[in-house]
């Protein structure tokens, strides 16, 4: 609530970043239903296809609770298989949100499905995912969901959100424990930041390297890239990475290894 | 003029009242552990140095140097297991000099343990010493708060539950070198996969009565660095700038004295970096 | 003691499972922007949202929320300037550089917001403070405007759609609600009107207005060179030049120039642009930020 809000008792003050905070002291409460079970993960679009990737660690504090807990779910499909589903959704934060979320857009999505008699759209997939978010604006979901699949023109599509439903469609995004190790890698490799072309000329007439969407390989090498880095650097990260691929031929799932300490 | 400067500790401790974080020190989440045999003791430990979840050091040396038969493993802040062990190492020689006779681990444990009780936990040093002296092998441990125990096996540190379960299941009384070698080595191993604050490789420390004492550095390398598929050399003149300057050696010899090194290793000292 | 009551003579598991209305909710076949909020099962609910997702009174909340942060819109004689930043931040974290802090508010305008020369009729609504707060309620006010549209046959005034936003505020005062929206629009009854209401409730009519942290900053270049007779052009190079001289001193604002004109007919997008070059052609060709040096 910083930014807005706070402006006109932070002006009176002389800028010492810790004014500020001197009148606040932390409250402490004794209702605290939150757990960060740690993980990370990422999501990338190509002009034909959507990757979202997790880690399958699952920690509390110093522990690891499993080694395979998966946090990339196939929205709308059958129960065990996952049949039928064209959505893609990946949750980080505390799983028991994170699974509760989940259950919820399955199950509306499929409502959707035995009510119109069609699949739902992932534009509307991801508005619908806004509100349900924003319906415990109050008491939030601790959880940053990631929404992906082909929109109406076959084109990859990928949604991002906060805990309390504001949404952006993008080209890539990370979330969870090492979003800020993985974020700048895929600034840098997927949307060409800092990255000017060589001799296109001199000082400002120096031309920025233009964006365009990658092919499903080099999207795929990428990724993988992106979590041996992070599990190198973040200790919340590890054990296996759990790939889902959303194409016209439907959604498939691919696991790797990846370092186990 | 040995001991602390607390010329900052009011103005820091009026600005943490304030809400001001402290300054995170780099803490070693840590596995260390030790366990004697007949004949000798063995130290180990993980490698791995963490800053809240970010891995600070992927190989930091967690066995300290205290006398040629006294080693110390140390956990919690790295910084003081660093200097605590130097301090105590420098007595401990100072001590061995006056005296004429080779320094006794009880004497270490003891220097220890009153040094990090004056300054009442406030020095977060764990530690496991470990050595062979006139008296036979010693094994202690020392908490920061400055209580110690003598054990025939020990563990320390975030791992030290992962590790003690190993000794618990398969210690044995008749151990002999090798197998002292390879438990302290597993204990190791189940906490650098069990406890996140631990990680990277196992670094072994062998002290043997008439025998010269071994550091075995990387003994086992579980965690090696995954290769990276894609390419990520950029070419030149990607990177976009204002303005250059070049300053030549010529100019620079103006104000400093430029001798120029060899590629040869021995006179440059070569930094560890990853391949 | 009523509580107390209340508490133990339920049944232990009344509330297991989706109670009935919430099954309902979810065979309902349109998406429900509704007004009911699922609340924490404790006495104070405001004090306890503040502990868990106040980054300024308690910077290691465990839960950072998206806000957004300089935006600006004023009146002059061809309509109304409606500029913003694109950046959102959630703690020292920056979320995102791509936020689309102008929210058209509508039924027409729904849909894709891709760059047209032609108006697009229905108001505008800008986003600072929380995120999640301006976008859904944002989007209730389009479909309440949409409501009203229906039953009178015409389109809201800019009035009456602030005052719904406004009462609504009002009514979640204390909830911990945080949001600053500017609201643009242009109907046969009241001209260009410009409305500021956040979510202390308060309702603001006015010629000029800069919301978010940055304001300051763009209120410092808008006083000095605003006047109400600015040409659509000049209009237009103030705009960016305040929210510029915000995203540039300003550490929470920054990202892309989002640029609109709105206009009798409706409104237009004029681009939204990166704000680098801009501020380096600023500087090396009007001679401006000379405190930013390139020199070595």
């Amino acid at each position: 609530m910083a930014s807005l809000l706070d402006h006109s008792a932070r002006g009176e003050t002389v800028g010492y970043s810790f004014s500020q905070a001197a009148a606040a002291p932390v409250k402490q409460h004794g209702f605290y239903p939150y757990t960060d079970n740690g993980g990370s993960t990422l999501g990338i679009t190509g002009s034909d296809f959507a990757i979202l990737a997790g880690d399958t660690r699952s920690t509390s504090g110093y522990n690891i609770n499993s080694r395979m807990v998966p946090k990339v779910f196939k929205i709308g499909g059958d129960a065990e298989t996952g049949e039928g589903a064209h959505i893609i959704l990946s949750v980080v934060g505390f799983a028991a949100d994170g699974n509760a979320l989940k259950e919820r857009l399955d199950s509306i999505v499929k409502m959707y499905r035995y009510q119109h008699g069609k699949r739902m759209s992932v534009s509307a997939c991801a508005q619908r995912l806004s509100t349900i978010l924003y319906q415990k604006r109050f008491f939030p979901y601790y959880v940053t969901a990631i929404l992906a699949g082909l929109d109406e023109e076959g084109k990859g599509a990928l949604y991002s959100y906060d805990p309390v439903g504001s949404y952006e469609r993008e080209q890539c995004r990370a979330a969870g424990a090492a979003a800020s190790l993985i974020m700048p890698f895929l600034d840098n490799q997927v949307n060409f930041k800092n990255q000017y072309i060589p001799g296109s000329g001199e000082g400002h007439a120096l031309e920025a390297k233009k964006p365009e969407p990658l092919p499903q390989d080099h999207v795929k090498q990428l990724v993988r890239d992106a979590f041996t880095s992070a599990v190198e650097r973040h200790i919340e990260v590890g054990d296996n990475l759990q790939m889902l691929i959303a194409t016209k031929d439907g959604i498939q799932e691919v696991f790797h290894p990846l370092k186990k300490d | 003029m040995p001991g602390f400067d607390f010329s900052n500790f009011n103005r820091n401790s009026a600005l943490h009242a304030r809400g001001v974080p402290l300054p995170k020190a780099t803490s070693t989440g840590t596995t260390i552990v030790g366990c004697v045999y007949d004949g000798g003791v063995v130290i180990a430990a993980d490698t791995r140095a963490t800053s809240g979840p970010i891995v600070a050091d992927k190989n930091c040396e967690k066995l300290h140097y205290i006398a040629p038969k006294i080693w110390c493993a140390g956990a919690g802040t790295a910084a003081d297991t660093e200097f605590t062990t130097a301090l105590i190492s420098s007595n401990v020689e100072l001590h061995s000099l006056s005296t004429g006779r080779d320094p006794r681990v009880i004497t270490c444990m003891t220097m220890l343990k009153q040094h990090l009780f004056r300054y009442q936990g406030h020095i977060g040093a764990y530690l496991v010493v470990a050595g062979v002296d006139p008296t036979g092998v010693g094994l202690y441990t020392v908490h920061a708060h400055g209580s110690t125990d003598k054990l025939p096996y020990v563990t320390m540190g975030s791992g030290s539950l992962a590790a003690m379960s190993v000794f618990e299941s398969m210690w044995q009384p008749d151990l002999d070198k090798d197998g002292a070698i390879e438990l302290c080595s597993e204990a190791i191993k189940a906490g650098i996969f069990n406890d996140l604050g631990s990680g990277s490789n196992v670094d072994v420390c062998v002290i043997q009565k008439d025998k010269p004492t071994q550091l075995l550095r990387n003994y086992e390398k579980p965690n090696e660095r995954g290769h990276k598929e894609r390419n990520y050399r950029f070419p030149r003149g990607t990177t976009a700038w204002l303005n250059q300057k070049i300053i030549s050696k010529e100019d620079m010899k103006k104000y400093v004295t430029i001798e120029t090194l060899s590629g040869d290793d021995s006179l440059a000292e070569r930094m560890e970096v990853d391949s | 003691m009523d509580k107390l009551v209340s508490q133990y003579s339920r049944s232990a598991h009344q509330n297991e499972f989706y109670s009935e209305q919430e099954q309902q909710e979810l065979s309902e076949s349109l998406p429900p922007l509704s007004l009911k909020f699922s609340m924490p099962p404790v006495d104070n609910s405001a004090s306890f949202l503040r502990a868990m997702t106040d980054d300024h009174s308690n910077p290691s909340c465990p839960i950072k929320l998206a806000h957004g942060t300089t935006t600006l819109a004023f009146r002059f004689q061809g309509g109304i300037i409606v500029c913003t930043d694109s950046r959102a931040t959630a703690g020292n974290w920056i979320a995102s550089q791509t936020v689309k802090k102008v929210i058209p508010v509508s039924r027409l305008s729904r849909g894709e917001d891709k760059p047209s020369k032609d108006p697009t009729p229905g108001l505008l609504g800008t986003m600072a403070g929380g995120a999640a707060d301006c976008q859904y309620w944002l989007r209730y006010l389009s479909q309440q405007c949409t409501l009203h549209e229906i039953r009178h046959k015409r389109r809201i005034t800019v009035a009456a759609a602030s005052k719904i936003l406004a009462n609504l505020t009002y009514a979640y005062k204390g909830y911990g609600l945080s949001m600053g929206t500017m609201l643009a629009g242009v109907t046969p009854q009241e001209g260009p009107a410009l409305y500021y209401i956040d979510s202390d409730g308060t309702r603001l009519p006015g010629n000029l207005f800069c919301v978010g942290s940055g304001q300051t900053f763009a209120y410092g270049v808008l006083d000095a060179n605003y006047k109400y007779e600015l040409t659509e052009q000049e209009a237009l190079d103030l705009g960016r030049r305040a929210i510029l001289a915000a995203m540039h001193r300003d550490a929470y604002s920054g990202g892309f120039i989002n640029l609109y004109h709105v206009k009798e007919e409706g409104w237009v997008h004029h681009g939204f642009d990166d704000m680098n070059p801009i501020f380096w052609k600023t500087k090396l060709d009007r001679g401006e930020f000379s405190n930013v040096t390139s020199e070595l």
